[in-house]
């Protein structure tokens, strides 16, 4: 008996040790890279409870430098020996510069202290969408911990959804990170146009542009995955904010966080589910607007002037399957504004766009049908046949030799079905012929393309008018 | 669901505020997006009966508007014979996510109260307020008392 307590003890504290090792392999090993303004690259092993002037001790022999005469820089700053690595959003294999501090630099008039440096910036960056005031006004280390800036990304691979985002700044002449700027971001603007913050490029190779100042470019890593290099970015989903201000969302009005906010005056906000939600209701009416710099796009669902989503990523919200037909109708929509056709073999529907004068249209990359671009029949020479003239019924009273797949008869007895619905059911708007389908209400007709928005009468098939209004508006 | 979450929202704050002039509201556990309820006008003619209306609800809702619809018959301007009411503040082209139907409501209340004949759904009714309104009066007060609901006693 007591052999089996015995047995079950040691089994339990070698478990109990595997759990501990484990923790401490996950907390005691940061491996990150350190690059220097020489050239190489240094991979190190960093215990997330060092100091940088241990960092510092330990890069300087193997650059053959004294601690002291190497500075560190990380997102823009230059770090104190006096933070603590775990304080900085360094993630497995981010890569920390060390550059040999220049003493004429270090050593300015009233300089007291022996290391130059500052915090790093996800410390000291306060939320972008925050006034001087309510910057001015932060006093407790809570509501500090709040206001700190959050960024959200998309990341396309490998984590492929919206992932927290780390801020990571280079030089905009040779994009090295080893550059420090001269004042945190305070505002999207910042970060997203260049040319707007100056700073000190470390690296000895770097030019610069002609002999002014030289610019900060800002740029966004995932924080959830281990970095896969330099190249490695994610795109900023910079409408996606924390909400410092507890703003309820306009549709649902709870209030959560993180929120999207609106590109609009009023700064609207809705909550991520009712965003999707706004998405989805608008894909299938096909009410997104196709805006020729920004792409396939929505504005403030409260209908606020100039408040187009500019940075589609943002729609990559949807789920996969939603993402996909926004994506097929962003092209359709595209192929169509265009002057392009949809290949009208069925099951093919591939876009072509060819010469306006044209007719005879082969679908090169698809299914490679020839047809006609005004009948949308095969190509024929001469003019269009039109159904129900008698032509098309002679092949089937002939001897027919031709093997049917039955399958195909059915589609093409539905599709014809089809066409005869929507002949007998719309009416085509009378500025831009898009089918409409009346489904009650009254006669005011309002087409439902948005960039068309034409208001036209049900009876007259013209722009709407008070005539219509007083004599049969509803019929 | 957005829509259901919001609705539940708006329903208990009107069942809380309990507004004078929508009264009765009666909404199916199992489908939110449907509720009636009795409008209690405070202007004559219309101020000697309620009036039973449908609120519908789109799933797609507040992204879409409500539609409403009289289930009483009335007599007035603005709505027609079937029920059907064209109040711009839910039309298509001027809806907002963020009104409330309480807003909407209201908007409804004070269109019964004051007809807007600029408007008419029933061009025959608006020349008849327009050019003889003690005759208007006089046939709608015959309507409401022949077709219209009881008003709550409270």
């Amino acid at each position: 008996m007591s052999f089996i307590i015995n047995f079950i003890r040691k089994i339990l504290q070698t478990m109990l040790q595997l759990v501990s090792v484990g923790k401490r392999t996950i907390s005691n090993s940061l491996n990150v890279y350190i690059k220097t303004n020489t050239g190489c690259t240094l991979s190190v092993d960093l215990d997330p409870k060092w100091y940088i002037k241990d960092v510092k001790e330990l890069v300087a022999p193997r650059l053959g430098l004294s601690p002291e005469e190497v500075k560190i820089i990380f997102a823009g700053k230059e770090l104190h020996d006096s933070i603590v690595i775990e304080e900085c959003d360094l993630g497995q294999q981010s890569i920390l510069h060390a550059v040999r501090s220049h003493a004429s630099h270090r050593k300015k008039p009233g300089s007291e202290s022996p290391s130059e440096g500052s915090k790093p910036l996800n410390e000291t960056l306060m939320d972008l969408q925050l006034s001087d005031h309510e910057r001015r006004s932060v006093r407790t280390d809570e509501d500090r911990e709040r206001k700190r800036a959050h960024f959200y990304v998309y990341c396309a691979w490998p984590c492929k959804e919206m992932k927290l985002g780390k801020l990571r700044v280079r030089c905009a002449s040779c994009r090295s990170g080893a550059f420090t700027v001269d004042r945190d971001p305070q505002c999207w603007d910042d970060v997203l146009e260049g040319r707007r913050i100056t700073g000190d490029c470390q690296n000895d190779s770097c030019i610069g542009s002609d002999d002014g100042p030289k610019f900060a470019e800002f740029y966004f890593k995932c924080f959830e995955h281990t970095s896969q290099g330099e190249d490695d970015q994610a795109v900023p989903l910079y409408l996606i904010k924390s909400n410092v201000r507890d703003v309820p969302c306009l549709a649902c009005t709870d209030v959560s966080d993180p929120v999207l906010v609106f590109p609009c005056d009023l700064a609207h906000v809705t909550c991520l589910e009712c965003f999707r939600a706004y998405c989805v209701a608008r894909l299938r009416d096909r009410q997104f607007w196709s805006h020729p710099e920004h792409g396939y796009t929505l504005p403030c669902p409260a209908g606020c002037k100039d408040s187009l989503i500019t940075e589609v990523h943002h729609f990559r919200l949807l789920t996969p399957a939603q993402y996909a037909q926004y994506q097929r109708f962003a092209t359709e929509e595209y192929v169509l504004q265009a002057g392009g056709v949809f290949c009208p073999q069925p099951g093919c529907g591939m876009g072509i766009i060819a010469e306006p004068e044209c007719r005879r249209i082969t679908c090169t990359n698809g299914c490679g049908f020839v047809f006609c671009r005004q009948c949308l029949q095969g190509y024929h020479l001469g003019e269009c046949v039109h159904e129900g003239d008698g032509s098309g019924t002679s092949a089937s009273t002939g001897d027919c030799q031709y093997n049917v797949d039955p399958g195909r008869a059915a589609q093409a007895r539905w599709d014809e079905a089809t066409k005869v619905a929507i002949k007998v059911t719309t009416k085509p708007c009378p500025k831009c012929r898009t089918p409409t389908e009346r489904a009650g209400g009254c006669m005011h007709m309002v087409c439902t393309r948005p960039q068309c928005n034409f208001h036209w009468c049900w009876v007259c098939q013209t722009e709407w008018s008070r005539d219509c209004m007083g004599s049969h508006w509803f019929g | 669901m957005a829509a259901t979450r919001r609705l539940q929202k708006e329903l208990a704050d009107i069942r809380t505020s309990g507004m004078k002039s929508f009264r009765d509201i009666q909404v199916d556990e199992s489908n939110i997006l449907t509720w009636q309820g009795l409008i209690v006008p405070d202007n004559p003619p219309y101020n000697k009966g309620a009036f039973r209306i449908e609120i519908n609800f789109p799933a797609e809702y507040p992204f879409k508007p409500p539609k409403i619809n009289f289930k009483t018959k009335i007599y007035h301007p603005n709505i027609d014979e079937k029920g059907q009411v064209c109040l711009p503040i839910i039309s298509a082209e001027n809806w907002k996510p963020a009104t409330k139907t309480d807003q909407v409501i209201q908007a409804l209340v004070a269109l019964v109260n004051d007809p807007e004949p600029e408007h008419p759904l029933r061009a025959d009714l608006a020349e008849e307020y327009l050019k003889d309104r003690k005759k208007f009066v006089k046939n709608a007060e015959e309507f409401t008392k022949k077709h219209s609901e009881k008003r709550p006693s409270d």
